[in-house]
């Protein structure tokens, strides 16, 4: 899916939270994101960076250096453990490689074959490219909250999608 | 619906409010309407709620003194949403079908406009629960579902998203 060498999946480490921090202050990433400070992105970070002890995270690498995070946030109660919400990042610099593809492959066979999940959902605000990756990857939507951020640029909506496994 | 001999009175929720809270969700039949399943996840769930009373984001609804329902605002630790809000209601079981959750609601939306200039107030309801009434005629509207979202048993219960501006 990724035409680079030097590519490769892995699970994540707590080493790469410079590079978590790194891509979420970047303007072009954070607009995407619901961080806007740096108390904000530091406590994103932690919470995020927490599931690489329950290796439901995945860092993809280019010669060994990460340049994309997608992360099952799994889910703390049993009536609700079959599914769970997913992130995805990946560095500014190294988008439009087919990396996000990648990252989102990997991701539902993890949720499906080592998790056993149902499914798994995500929340992206209108606008944001990864949706059209999202409807490649047969993900549906299913909820669409208008005016959900409200920043500098005026309001923006939330939509939800899903994908059964 | 039945009447109440006196009134309601309302106060921000405080730490000692919590085994009430404990009480009531571990209840089966008030229980089913929420995500959590056994003692354990119950207690995960009230010091979660319980912990928004030191920014006053909860209220508790008393009626003779006694508390019999709670409210929480789930205040947004983000900037960029901080005026959206979601929010969950607790009423006693005795204390159902007599316009208590109503009043809890009404309350709840001033408090969360006054208090923390929230614009926009939405909430998670699994569907079948009476609840989501109370919700339509408070002018909530729905955006959305998941229709897989609880399961037991097999057997998957929908979750409904509702939301109102305040």
């Amino acid at each position: 899916m990724v035409d680079i060498s030097g590519f490769d999946i892995r699970y994540t480490y707590v080493t790469d939270t410079p590079y978590l921090r790194d891509w979420l202050h970047h303007p072009d990433v954070q607009k995407w994101f619901p961080v806007s400070e740096e108390r904000e992105i530091e406590d994103a970070i932690q919470c995020w960076i927490g599931f690489s002890r329950y290796s439901s995270s995945l860092t993809a690498t280019l010669n060994g250096i990460p340049c994309g995070v997608g992360t099952l946030f799994l889910m703390p109660y049993r009536k609700v453990s079959h599914h769970c919400l997913f992130k995805v990042v990946v560095d500014p610099r190294h988008q439009r490689k087919g990396i996000g593809s990648s990252l989102l492959k990997n991701l539902k066979h993890l949720a499906k074959s080592y998790f056993h999940l149902d499914l798994i959902h995500i929340e992206v605000f209108e606008g944001n490219p990864l949706i059209r990756l999202l409807q490649k990857f047969e993900f549906h939507e299913f909820a669409r909250q208008e005016r959900f951020v409200k920043d500098q640029d005026g309001y923006k909506g939330r939509i939800l999608f899903e994908s059964f496994l | 619906m039945q009447h109440l001999s006196s009134p309601l009175t309302f106060r921000p929720t405080i730490i000692e409010d919590a085994p009430h809270l404990l009480q009531w969700l571990s209840d089966p039949k008030i229980l089913r309407w929420f995500p959590m399943f056994d003692a354990r996840e119950i207690e995960d769930a009230v010091r979660i709620w319980i912990g928004y009373s030191k920014i006053e984001a909860g209220v508790t609804v008393l009626y003779h003194s006694e508390p019999c329902g709670m409210a929480n605002l789930y205040i947004q630790p983000y900037k960029k949403l901080a005026h959206t809000c979601l929010f969950s209601i607790i009423i006693k079981e005795e204390m159902r079908g007599k316009g208590v959750g109503k009043q809890l609601l009404e309350y709840l939306m001033k408090y969360a406009k006054e208090k923390f200039k929230i614009e926009i107030l939405h909430l998670e309801v699994y569907d079948g629960n009476p609840a989501r009434h109370l919700y339509e005629r408070a002018g909530f509207k729905e955006f959305g579902s998941q229709t897989r979202f609880i399961k037991e048993n097999g057997k998957y219960t929908p979750k409904i998203f509702m939301q109102r501006d305040l």
